[in-house]
């Protein structure tokens, strides 16, 4: 089925059909996907997929029966299950939670920066149908676990989240994808940080192979915030990690690290564009992979200085290690510099596992197997050991074991 | 015989670089090779461990009544072969403390013995760091990662007395290390050596025998072993070069 029939045949379960707004931006997307306008020129929302997969889709969707679970057990801690994208309401003094069919459209679409050359933002936008909005209130310091489920096999989830961070306030936020069906869920989340306001970001991602799972998300940063995103992605089945940073005030920085674990035919693509706006700010990317048998990985990386943002810190670095000769991992950092006082730097390596390293410790005594398990453990100890929430620490040591058992 | 080498040939890449060489060593003996930049030392070394980077055209090597080309690298390693490498690799990540603990626990699993706890480990090993004035600061590291020159040295020598090899084979490892750094390497060999373990010691200079006294020094040119004797002939070395054995 063509996008627009699929789309006039689902509309009645698409979020926002009756509003004019969207419906116009809508009629432009589909044009974009009809005639097939697409800019296919280094767009890294093609690399290693098969487009026709994502737009020939059957739709699907299912209004979960019971939304979600709140609960605030702890002082300041809040644990959250959203079900097929959607999270009920919830309000108290420190946090509110907001259904996005609740808000008013042009609250919750202002600022949303529309990727015109990327397919996956742009089936979001077009068949919007879950999503919530998180509020930390001012001052307020939070921790949120979110465990998103889905409830069916070939559901179709496309989700729009939108997190604040109101000024003075801290959200640490560990969310976790852990699903074993064969859906697709699409998701894009809209970030904001206000002034002195912070937010660490844990993705935890363990998908069965069927399951598909593409997060964009864009963040903004006011003056003295900080934006940190950890990705640790396990999953077997496709994962695309996108994300779009902007410090946009003075004194802000963006921290984002991802590694990813892949075996098989899995494939993981990622990509970051970080926007100095402002003077004083600092971003800092580590992206690190592993790829086993026929995996495949990209990282794209652009690092954008505005000529005013005079004193940035803008640095990238891509790792990777192929442990099959079959696996691929193509990364491009770039810089694109307009301001005269700045340190950058990118680099990437990426390649088999070192082979000294490995004579060296089978020279102790310690097995082929065990010699390259070490070595990987090694390649992401300082990320792992970086990790201060000792339960998150665990989930992911005992997840590296598994995919370590798997390693011959 | 301990070690017994019988005419090995070794090429890489086309190159030979071992030609037909011969050497036996007893247990608790130590020999000395001396020889010229290429002509084999450390080939010899990383053939005897293991590295698979070499082509055996020919020969046969003993080590402890096994034919050692069928065991593989952590097998010679876990038989009792233990290589001081004149380059030792930095492995960001990996710290000593676990990764001696299971290396020398797969030395003690393929000898039958009870391995070794935790504490009984961490306490062998401070006492060894100790003797060779490594700092406890200095275990929690990467293994060989941000080392001195001297440093790698030592550490080596640290790995090599907690796992208490039958075989020990030293690559240069004189080379880079000042005089107060060469005692304490020497001192720490010196400490290990017993009637029932022997030492493989590979040096360009007399220096490093002045402090190892060897019971037999070789001189080894074109990958092959043209003169052997004691003492002497390190001492003619230092003397006159090796100018005439080419």
């Amino acid at each position: 089925m063509n996008i627009q029939d699929n789309y006039l045949k689902n509309k009645k379960n698409i979020f926002f059909s009756q509003n004019k707004d969207v419906q116009n931006h809508r009629e432009k997307l589909i044009d974009i996907f009809e005639n097939d306008r697409f800019d296919k020129k280094n767009n890294e929302s093609l690399k290693n997929i098969n487009l026709k997969n994502f737009i020939d889709f059957k739709y699907k969707y299912l209004i979960p029966e019971e939304t979600s679970v709140i609960n605030n057990n702890q002082e300041n801690s809040y644990s959250i299950v959203s079900v097929n994208g959607q999270c009920s309401s919830y309000k108290d003094d420190k946090i509110e939670i907001t259904r996005i069919l609740d808000e008013d459209y042009n609250d919750f679409s202002k600022n949303h920066t529309i990727e015109k050359n990327d397919h996956f933002v742009n089936l979001n936008s077009l068949f919007l149908n879950s999503g919530f909005k998180i509020v930390i209130k001012k001052n307020n310091n939070i921790k949120i676990k979110i465990s998103n489920i889905i409830t069916d096999d070939h559901l179709t989830i496309f989700q729009k989240n939108n997190y604040i961070c109101e000024e003075g306030s801290s959200l640490n936020l560990i969310e976790e994808y852990e699903n074993k069906n064969n859906s697709t869920s699409n998701i894009l989340n809209v970030i904001k940080l206000d002034k002195n306001s912070q937010l660490n970001h844990f993705l935890i991602q363990d998908n069965s192979p069927n399951h598909n799972l593409i997060i964009t998300s864009h963040s903004s940063c006011r003056k003295d915030s900080t934006y940190t995103q950890k990705v640790y992605n396990f999953s077997e089945g496709y994962v695309r990690n996108f994300h779009y940073s902007e410090l946009i005030e003075a004194n802000s920085e963006a921290d984002l690290q991802g590694i990813f674990f892949l075996k098989d035919n899995n494939t993981s693509n990622n990509k970051t564009f970080v926007k100095h706006l402002a003077e004083d700010c600092k971003s800092n990317q580590v992206y690190k992979g592993i790829l086993n048998d026929r995996s495949k990985a990209t990282y794209f990386s652009n690092t954008h200085v505005d000529q005013v943002a005079q004193k940035t810190e803008g640095y990238q670095l891509s790792k990777g290690i192929l442990l099959s000769d079959n696996a691929s991992f193509f990364s491009k950092p770039e810089l694109k510099i307009y301001a005269d006082d700045v340190k950058c730097s990118h680099g990437s390596t990426i390649g088999p596992i070192d082979e000294n390293a490995i004579f060296y410790l089978r020279s102790r005594g310690m097995s082929k197997i065990a010699a390259t398990k070490i070595l990987i453990s090694s390649f992401i100890n300082e990320e792992l050991s970086s990790i201060d929430n000792e339960q998150m620490s665990e989930i992911i040591q005992k997840k590296l074991v598994r995919y370590l058992s798997k390693v011959k | 015989m301990f070690l017994e080498i019988k005419d090995l040939s070794v090429k890489i890449e086309n190159k030979k670089i071992l030609n037909e060489l011969n050497l036996n060593i007893n247990k608790g003996e130590v020999h000395a090779i001396m020889g010229p930049n290429g002509s084999g030392k450390s080939t010899l070394a990383n053939v005897l461990a293991g590295k698979e980077d070499y082509e055996i055209i020919n020969g046969k090597i003993n080590f402890k009544d096994n034919d050692l080309f069928d065991l593989n690298i952590e097998e010679r390693a876990q038989e009792g072969m233990f290589l001081a490498f004149q380059y030792p690799v930095e492995i960001p990540g990996v710290n000593i403390t676990p990764f001696l603990h299971s290396a020398i626990n797969s030395k003690k699993k393929r000898m039958n013995e009870a391995e070794i706890d935790n504490l009984s480990f961490a306490k062998l090993l401070k006492s060894k760091a100790s003797d060779l004035g490594i700092s406890i600061d200095m275990l929690k590291r990467s293994v060989n990662t941000g080392f001195s020159g001297g440093e790698k040295k030592r550490y080596e020598i640290l790995q090599m007395s907690i796992l208490n090899p039958d075989l020990a084979i030293l690559d240069e490892t004189d080379s880079g290390l000042d005089i107060d750094a060469l005692k304490i390497v020497t001192d720490g060999v010196n400490k290990l050596k017993t009637k029932d373990n022997s030492f493989l010691i590979i040096t360009h200079y007399q220096k490093l025998l002045d402090y190892i006294q060897p019971d037999h020094v070789h001189i080894m040119v074109n990958g092959s072993i043209v003169k052997s004797g004691g003492s002497e002939i390190a001492a003619e070395i230092e003397k006159d070069g090796f100018q005439k054995f080419q």
